[in-house]
């Protein structure tokens, strides 16, 4: 095992918001990694690393430099094993991880360790045309409301009524079941990335158990959902993803290809990146698999989406069309796609894996919102990521960025998802008070409800990293521009 | 195992078991959160590492009553792997129906050579009304798992997506 000063000659900055992963750092490493971070965020990464070194194999976990090598060790990489600015230790790939697969390789592979557990886990945003001066009076109420209307945490269970044979429908339909069972309205699948819905989603490859797991929480949201405001206008962020339904998919993938690999020896560094060939019957399977997990994500989001609608209609007495209710945008930061991008001058298919990192495409792409190809045109933001993780005491809660030219080069069109965290959850729950974290939340003028209260001390400030950093490293590695910012007035989470 | 057949039972009297010593903590990871168990022996440590994870799921753990009783049987392919669908089987369990949480995690047949386990989990159903929201343990994982089956403390290690 090396020392720290041993690993540390495998790391090279390349400039002031990037670092450089040379190959050796871990073995077989196919391709070299690099991560994006400024002078504080880099810090985080070292810490993480040097703290490995120290545990000598006993405990602990893999750092998220280690991480972004193991992926670039995969079979069929292709350019690079990228970290975003939010990146930090995940399983797998780190959290902020994204990398690509040549899918003319039949070597190449599909790894669920790649798109995350929560698949299709993602933000959307709605607007309304209330201004701060409107909601302000009714603040508490609207947080009440919108908690009791929207199955929050552990053990909650949906409340839009589901049967099995509703459940494959929305496995196989995402939005456009919502759509069909009037819970959406039809111009919202046109601002989501792939209008909501993936068509290779086979209902038939998600085993009995995820459905089991899935049919229960239709509904139930998972991390947290904010009243913000722009500018003085007021949004609605939803986070969440496929939660249970997910998981299971994640993990019986994961079972598969641990059979698969020894089949087709594939060697891997890490237990936990189990990966199978893309064409092989694991691979596909699971690629159809997540499709569905992805869309039932959608109907969730949709679905929450529905429920603010009626409590904002029915704080403001009045319907969610004169509200301007729409949905801005809604993309996934967990998940694993076929796309196009350029490799040395030429078009190749690729299967472009993001875990914890958003897709980012600039104007004119082809694939983000037609309303949004056009600049000038665009309502707000671009096709964009979101920091769910942001958490509410940064006066920039929020940032939706636009994705750039620079970034289908440098990043296959990816930015960061988050914040990221720093502190571990377990950590903020010992080192800090809830009453103190939600004192500090009030005197800050958030309303804040949340399934228990001693969960409010993971998201406290210390727990995050610095959105500034983080969104001002995306912007100056050109990977993505800020765009907007969003502040918190209230936090529903579970 | 048949998940259908796996409805449970309502226990007798003087039934439920003792509850034991907690011998588990939980981690810093920066995302998630790293369970560390150990015990007399490797049974014990996969019994307490299960129980660490019902912990985590409400803040007051010793709200749960033991009121019924199920049993689970799975098999791996290694220590890893039997420790993982150990864990995902007692999982799967709590996150459908019946929505099952333990109290008490006890492994009735602990075979290391053909990797199988038998265990029982005595608890009740969740519910939020009765046990305090915690965290939700979502999904196990392999990321740095490590049993030490040969140190004294029989060390167990697994990072849980949350």
């Amino acid at each position: 095992m090396r020392s720290y000063q041993e690993e540390l000659k495998y790391l090279e900055r390349v400039n002031d918001h990037c670092w450089h992963i040379k190959k050796g750092f871990v073995d077989n490493m196919k391709v070299d990694g690099y991560f994006f971070a400024n002078s504080h965020l880099e810090k985080l990464m070292f810490d993480e690393l040097r703290q490995s070194c120290n545990n000598k194999g006993f405990g602990g976990f893999l750092p998220g430099m280690k991480q972004i090598a193991n992926v670039a060790a995969l079979p069929g990489i292709v350019g690079k094993s990228i970290g975003l600015p939010d990146v930090h230790s995940g399983y797998g790939f780190a959290i902020g991880n994204m990398a690509a697969f040549d899918m003319s390789n039949p070597k190449a592979v599909v790894s669920p360790g790649g798109v995350g557990f929560d698949i299709n886990c993602g933000v959307r945003l709605l607007r309304t045309n209330l201004h701060r001066r409107d909601v302000e009076p009714l603040q508490e109420q609207l947080a009440q409301c919108l908690f009791d209307h929207i199955p929050v945490g552990v053990g909650s269970k949906g409340i839009i009524p589901m049967t099995a044979q509703n459940l494959e429908e929305a496995l196989e339909m995402g939005v456009d079941w919502s759509l069909r069972e009037g819970y959406a309205w039809a111009e919202d699948k046109e601002h989501c990335e792939e209008y909501g819905r993936m068509l290779q989603a086979d209902p038939s490859k998600v085993s009995s158990r995820a459905k089991k797991r899935g049919l229960p929480q239709m509904l139930v949201i998972r991390r947290k959902k904010m009243g913000i405001e722009f500018k003085d206008q007021v949004c609605v962020m939803i986070h969440s993803g496929s939660r249970g339904m997910g998981h299971q998919v994640a993990t019986d993938a994961l079972v598969a290809m641990e059979k698969a690999m020894k089949r087709d020896q594939i060697e891997v560094n890490d237990r936990q990146l189990a990966c199978a060939h893309i064409q092989s019957n694991e691979g596909q399977d699971y690629l159809k698999g997540m499709a569905a997990a992805a869309n039932y994500a959608w109907v969730n989001r949709t679905s929450m989406t529905f429920l603010s609608r009626q409590a904002f209609a029915k704080m403001f007495n009045t319907t969610p069309d004169d509200l301007d209710m729409h949905v801005i945008y809604d993309v996934s930061h967990n998940i694993a796609k076929v796309e196009e991008h350029f490799i040395d001058g030429k078009q190749k298919t690729l299967l472009v894996h993001r875990k914890g990192s958003t897709r980012a495409f600039p104007p004119h792409h082809p694939l983000i919102p037609v309303d949004y190809q056009v600049k000038e045109n665009k309502l707000l933001g671009v096709d964009c990521p979101v920091g769910h993780e942001y958490p509410p005491w940064y006066p920039w809660t929020s940032m939706q960025d636009t994705g750039t030219e620079q970034g289908m080069v440098e990043t296959f069109g990816t930015t960061c998802h988050g914040a990221g965290r720093a502190l571990s959850r377990a950590k903020s729950r010992r080192n800090l008070d809830y009453t103190d974290v939600l004192n500090a939340l009030q005197e800050k003028g958030i309303s804040i409800r949340v399934a228990s209260p001693k969960l409010v001390m993971e998201e406290a400030p210390e727990s995050y990293k610095n959105v500034t950093d983080v969104v001002d490293t995306c912007h100056a590695a050109g990977i993505s521009k800020k765009a907007i910012k969003l502040r918190p007035i209230a936090v529903i989470k579970g | 195992m048949d998940e259908e057949e796996n409805e449970g039972r309502l226990l007798e009297e003087g039934e439920a078991p003792k509850i034991p010593e907690e011998k588990f903590e939980y981690l810093d990871h920066t995302a998630d959160v790293q369970l560390h168990a150990w015990g007399a022996d490797l049974k014990e440590s996969y019994e307490q590492v299960a129980m660490a994870m019902f912990n985590y799921m409400t803040t007051d753990y010793s709200k749960v009553e033991m009121k019924h009783v199920y049993e689970v049987e799975v098999s791996g392919e290694d220590l890893l792997s039997l420790l993982y669908q150990f864990l995902d089987e007692f999982l799967f369990i709590f996150s459908a129906e019946p929505f099952y949480i333990p109290r008490v995690v006890q492994i009735t047949e602990f075979d290391t050579e053909n990797f199988k386990i038998k265990a029982k989990g005595f608890g009740e159903p969740f519910d939020i009304s009765k046990h305090p929201q915690g965290t939700e343990v979502k999904a196990i994982t392999y990321s740095n798992m490590q049993v030490h089956a040969d140190k004294e403390m029989h060390d167990v290690f697994v990072i849980i997506d949350i």
